[in-house]
This record gives structure tokens, C-alpha cells and sequence, in this order.
């Protein structure tokens, strides 16, 4: 148990002491839809929801087991994700995670899962459309 | 501004040194009667030398033997790898055979990896769902070529107790050399060597409250076992480990083994109790598995898994706050799985999901109860962001 703080970046620390929009999805208008991806064997499962109004994310929560790194990264993209327009959302690939995070390589493969579970549900978003 | 200290749950990686053990070892490093080399005929070194037999002596009444038969290294970790290298090696032309458990302490599976380079056949016993290695499988083991029998009395990471007296009553009979590493029994639990049948033992002093950088092995004096130094450089310790005696470390170590011998029982008895109180308090956690069964046990460990759960996230939510070990070799990204925890038959990602959480004389209730709190409040708070059923699936 010791060497934590070397491992993670002060981002990932932050993030995940917050988890900001860890849990469901509150009550309110739209169309909600999920995205959900899970490699246990990479240690990962994650699953985004977003409720999609006016061409607006206007909510956005995730829920996940994995590394502090995996839990960050959700964290990460469902407060970026929150007031994006459909269509207009930045992109969040594994290497932009890796590297706005500071997760060292071998978190991949984890992050990549991360990534799966969003693509999932910006699909369903972009059929709304 | 302060911050409080972490709770100290890693007894069984290094226990903190006994007040009593760092006033004798001060007492030993500013006496200028005593900075003498214990080899040396001269009065300092002659003064130095009564000290290391005083402490000889303490050292050996923890294990049952005589003063003769410690012989001091800088730990278990030399003490493994001279009883098991020094006893294969020294081992007749006809004796290439060495029986170990898979779940023993990395210094004795690489001791025996190494001799297995050399040539050497090794059997690795597999342990039940215990942790425990059972007599009769060492018994079908045994071969006429076995040189050595190496087993741990208790596991470092479950506290799981081997029954190391019909072992070594097997041992006897057999012809077979005994060693047993005591790591993390000496100074937890009785023990005797001869009633034991024992041929060699490992233990150190930092585990029972002494210096780190300090161990003993025993060896039996009749009969004696064959046994090959590993370092050369003068006769000392009866020619075994060659090199100038570490006089402070020695009185520190005779010290621990003192306080040890004589507070084991009561240890033992307070010990356990707060471990089952930690236990107690973790089932606010629940669901929350036992690795490793409950007794027979060390009474200061508890290795714990929480279906659910990540590991290494679990291990930063309580970083800075509580110091345990995971079961995982270490806290890196890349961390194993514990191969002890695997070799009792968990997956990989319970292994991952697993603590070891391990109590000692200086531990309190108050601690145990702040643990147990501090666990709970970090096991429900990553369990409420699993996606639905993923505390069925990630068991």
C-alpha cells in the first residue's frame, strides 16, 4: 500500500476522491439512453447514461468497476459530456484518456472499455437525431 | 496543520519496534564499553561478546534450543536461503530431491528455483482450500533421493498453520532434513524445536518487535544436518555466515524474544480478540469472505475479500489512512494476483478484491474499530457505483 501517490496523476486523484456524476441519472425531460461495455478480464465494466433533450445532453451519470484510473476516466467524460450538443462532443479515445490522466500504458486496455461504453451511447444518441 | 497517522494494519510485513527493544539497542550504540568487534580477544570486543551471547541465549529460549545452535543473519530472507540452498548443496551425491508448498514465502520458492536450475528436483506441494499443507501429501512426496522437507509453520499472508510437529515426526523417521520458516510464528506462537523435530528454523527479529536487518536460523546440534555457507570470509557462527557480528541488532533481537517469550500468551489471547472484533465490524460490509479459514491461525492476521470490489481502487480509497497489504504483490498497475490466494483456489479478480489486514501488540480497539469503519464507509462506497449485477458477476 504505499507508492499511490506516484501512480496517479493529481487529476485522477481529484476525480476520483468526487466521482462527479457517479450513480444514476436524475429525474427530469429527454430521451435517456445507455451505453455499456465490461472486459473483466481487463478489469474493467463500465456503463454510461445520458438523457438526450433538444439535441442536448442534458444529463449525464456513469457507473463502473474497475482502477482508480477507469473510474476517473468515466468521471472525466460524463462531466465533460453534461450541456454537449449531439454531434458536437468531443472525442474521448483511449490514448486522449491515457493522456489528459497520466495512466501509464499498461491502463489501455481498461480505458479502452471506457471508451467502447461511450461509443455505445453516442450511438443511440446520434439515432435520436 | 497535523495529519494523523494511518491506522497500522501491516503487522505481519513489519511490526513497530517495542519502546524497550530501541532503549537497549541506544543503550548498546552509546556504550563505549561495547563497540568492540564480539570476534576480537580484547576486553571491548570480549564485552561486546558477552552481550551476543546473552542475547544468544534469549533468542534461542523463544524456539525451545540451545544458545548453541542460533547462528545470526541479516534476517529470514538469508536465514531461507541458507538453510534450503546450504542444506540441498551439502546434501549427499544421492539426494536431489526437495519438497516445498506452493504457497510459501518467496524466499523459499526462488531458494528452491535456484537449486532446481542446478539441478535439482523439487516437489510443490498444492495446499487444500485452507492454505494448509497436509502431512500426508509431504509423506507420498518423499522419495529416497529427498534431501529436504522446507515448510512454512504459518502462512504471511492467511495465517494459516501447518501442523509442522507430524511433519517433523515424518522427517524423523524418514532421514529426511526439516526446515521450517517461522517468519511469522516466532514470537505468535509456541514453539519448540526439539519437541517439534525440527532440523533447521528461520526467523527475524522485526516481525516480534526488534530491529529490521537481524534473523536467526537454528540449527539442530544431533543430529546435525548437513548444511553449505553461502558466504565466506571468516569463521564466525561456527563457521556458517562468515562476516562481523552486528552487536546492537543482536541485543535488540535477544530483547524482542524476551518480551515475546514472555507475553505470548497474553498477546496471543488480546490479539485474537481484536482481530474478531475487526471481523466483527467488517460484516457492516457484507457480502465479506475469510481467506484461508478461521483457526488454527495466526492470531494477528485476517485476510479479507470483498466480492465487488477492485482492489487497487479499494487500496487508494484508504491511502494515507489505513496501511495494509493487498492481494496483489504490489500496488502498481501491472500488480499480480497474490499466487498464494490463487493457489487456495480463488480467480484472479477475487484475489484482486482481497486484503490482509494484520494486527499486532501495539494494535488497540479504538484502531479496530476506526478500521473497521473506514473499511466499511470505502467497500459501500465502491459498491454503489457498480453497474447492476456486478457483485454476482465479480465475485
Amino acid at each position: 500500500m504505499t507508492g499511490t501517490r506516484a501512480i496517479y496523476s493529481q487529476l485522477v486523484r481529484e476525480l476520483f476522491e468526487r466521482l462527479p456524476h457517479a450513480g444514476d441519472l436524475g429525474p427530469g425531460a429527454g430521451t435517456a439512453v445507455h451505453g455499456e461495455a465490461m472486459a473483466l478480464d481487463r478489469g474493467a465494466w463500465v456503463r454510461f447514461d445520458a438523457r438526450i433533450e433538444d439535441g442536448r445532453v442534458v444529463d449525464c451519470s456513469f457507473r463502473a468497476w474497475g482502477c482508480p484510473h477507469t473510474l476517473a476516466a468515466a468521471a472525466l467524460i460524463a462531466s465533460r459530456l453534461h450541456g454537449e450538443g449531439i454531434g458536437n462532443e468531443a472525442a474521448f479515445d483511449a490514448l486522449r484518456l491515457a493522456r489528459e490522466l497520466g495512466a501509464p500504458a499498461e491502463k489501455l486496455g481498461r480505458l479502452l472499455v471506457v471508451e467502447d461504453a461511450l461509443s455505445g451511447m453516442l450511438a443511440r444518441a446520434h439515432a435520436l437525431q | 496543520m497535523t495529519t494523523a497517522a494511518p491506522i497500522y494494519l501491516d503487522h505481519a510485513a513489519t511490526a513497530p519496534l517495542d519502546p524497550q527493544v530501541a532503549a537497549a539497542i541506544c543503550e548498546c550504540l552509546r556504550d563505549p564499553g561495547l563497540q568492540g568487534n564480539a570476534a576480537s580477544v580484547h576486553a571491548p570486543g570480549r564485552a561486546a561478546a558477552v552481550r551476543v551471547e546473552q542475547a544468544r541465549a534469549q533468542v534461542a529460549r523463544l524456539v525451545g534450543a540451545e544458545p548453541g545452535s542460533i547462528v545470526f543473519t541479516s534476517g529470514a530472507t538469508e536465514s531461507v536461503n541458507l538453510a534450503i540452498l546450504g542444506a540441498a548443496r551439502a546434501a549427499g551425491a544421492n539426494l536431489h530431491h526437495l519438497v516445498t508448498a506452493r504457497t510459501e514465502h518467496r524466499a523459499a520458492l526462488d531458494a528452491c528455483r535456484q537449486l532446481e536450475r542446478e539441478g535439482f528436483a523439487v516437489s510443490w506441494l498444492a495446499t487444500g482450500s485452507d492454505g494448509s499443507a497436509d502431512p500426508a501429501q509431504v509423506a507420498s512426496a518423499l522419495r529416497p533421493g529427498t534431501a529436504l522437507v522446507s515448510l512454512m509453520h504459518a502462512n504471511n499472508e492467511t495465517g494459516v498453520i501447518n501442523d509442522i510437529a507430524a511433519v517433523g515426526q515424518l522427517c524423523l523417521e524418514r532421514g529426511v532434513t526439516f526446515h521450517v520458516d517461522a517468519a511469522q510464528s516466532a514470537g505468535k506462537l509456541p514453539i519448540d524445536v526439539q519437541a517439534m523435530n525440527v532440523a533447521l528454523l528461520s526467523f527475524c527479529a522485526h516481525k516480534l518487535g526488534g530491529p529490521k536487518g537481524i534473523g536467526a536460523l537454528y540449527v539442530r546440534h544431533r543430529p546435525r544436518p548437513a548444511l553449505q555457507p553461502l558466504q565466506f570470509g571468516g569463521g564466525h557462527e561456527r563457521g556458517l555466515r562468515a562476516g562481523s557480528l552486528a552487536t546492537h541488532q543482536i541485543v535488540g533481537f535477544g530483547v524482542a524474544c524476551e518480551l515475546a517469550l514472555t507475553r505470548l500468551a497474553d498477546d496471543a489471547a488480546r490479539v485474537r480478540a481484536l482481530r474478531e472484533r475487526l471481523w466483527a465490524g467488517l460484516q457492516a460490509a457484507a457480502p465479506v469472505e475469510r481467506n484461508g479459514g478461521t483457526e488454527p491461525g495466526l492470531p494477528g492476521i485476517l485476510n479479507v475479500r470483498f466480492p465487488g470490489i477492485e482492489g487497487e481502487s479499494l487500496l487508494l480509497s484508504l491511502d494515507g489512512r489505513l496501511a495494509a497489504s493487498s492481494g496483489s504483490a504490489c500496488s502498481s498497475a501491472s500488480a499480480e494476483p497474490s499466487y498464494v490466494l490463487r493457489a487456495l483456489g480463488l480467480s484472479d479478480l477475487a484475489a484482486q478484491a482481497s486484503l490482509r489486514l494484520s494486527l499486532g501488540r501495539a494494535t488497540t480497539g479504538e484502531e479496530v474499530d476506526r478500521a473497521a469503519a473506514l473499511l466499511v464507509a470505502s467497500v459501500n462506497r465502491l459498491r454503489a457505483l457498480l453497474p447492476a449485477g456486478a457483485i454476482e458477476r465479480i465475485a
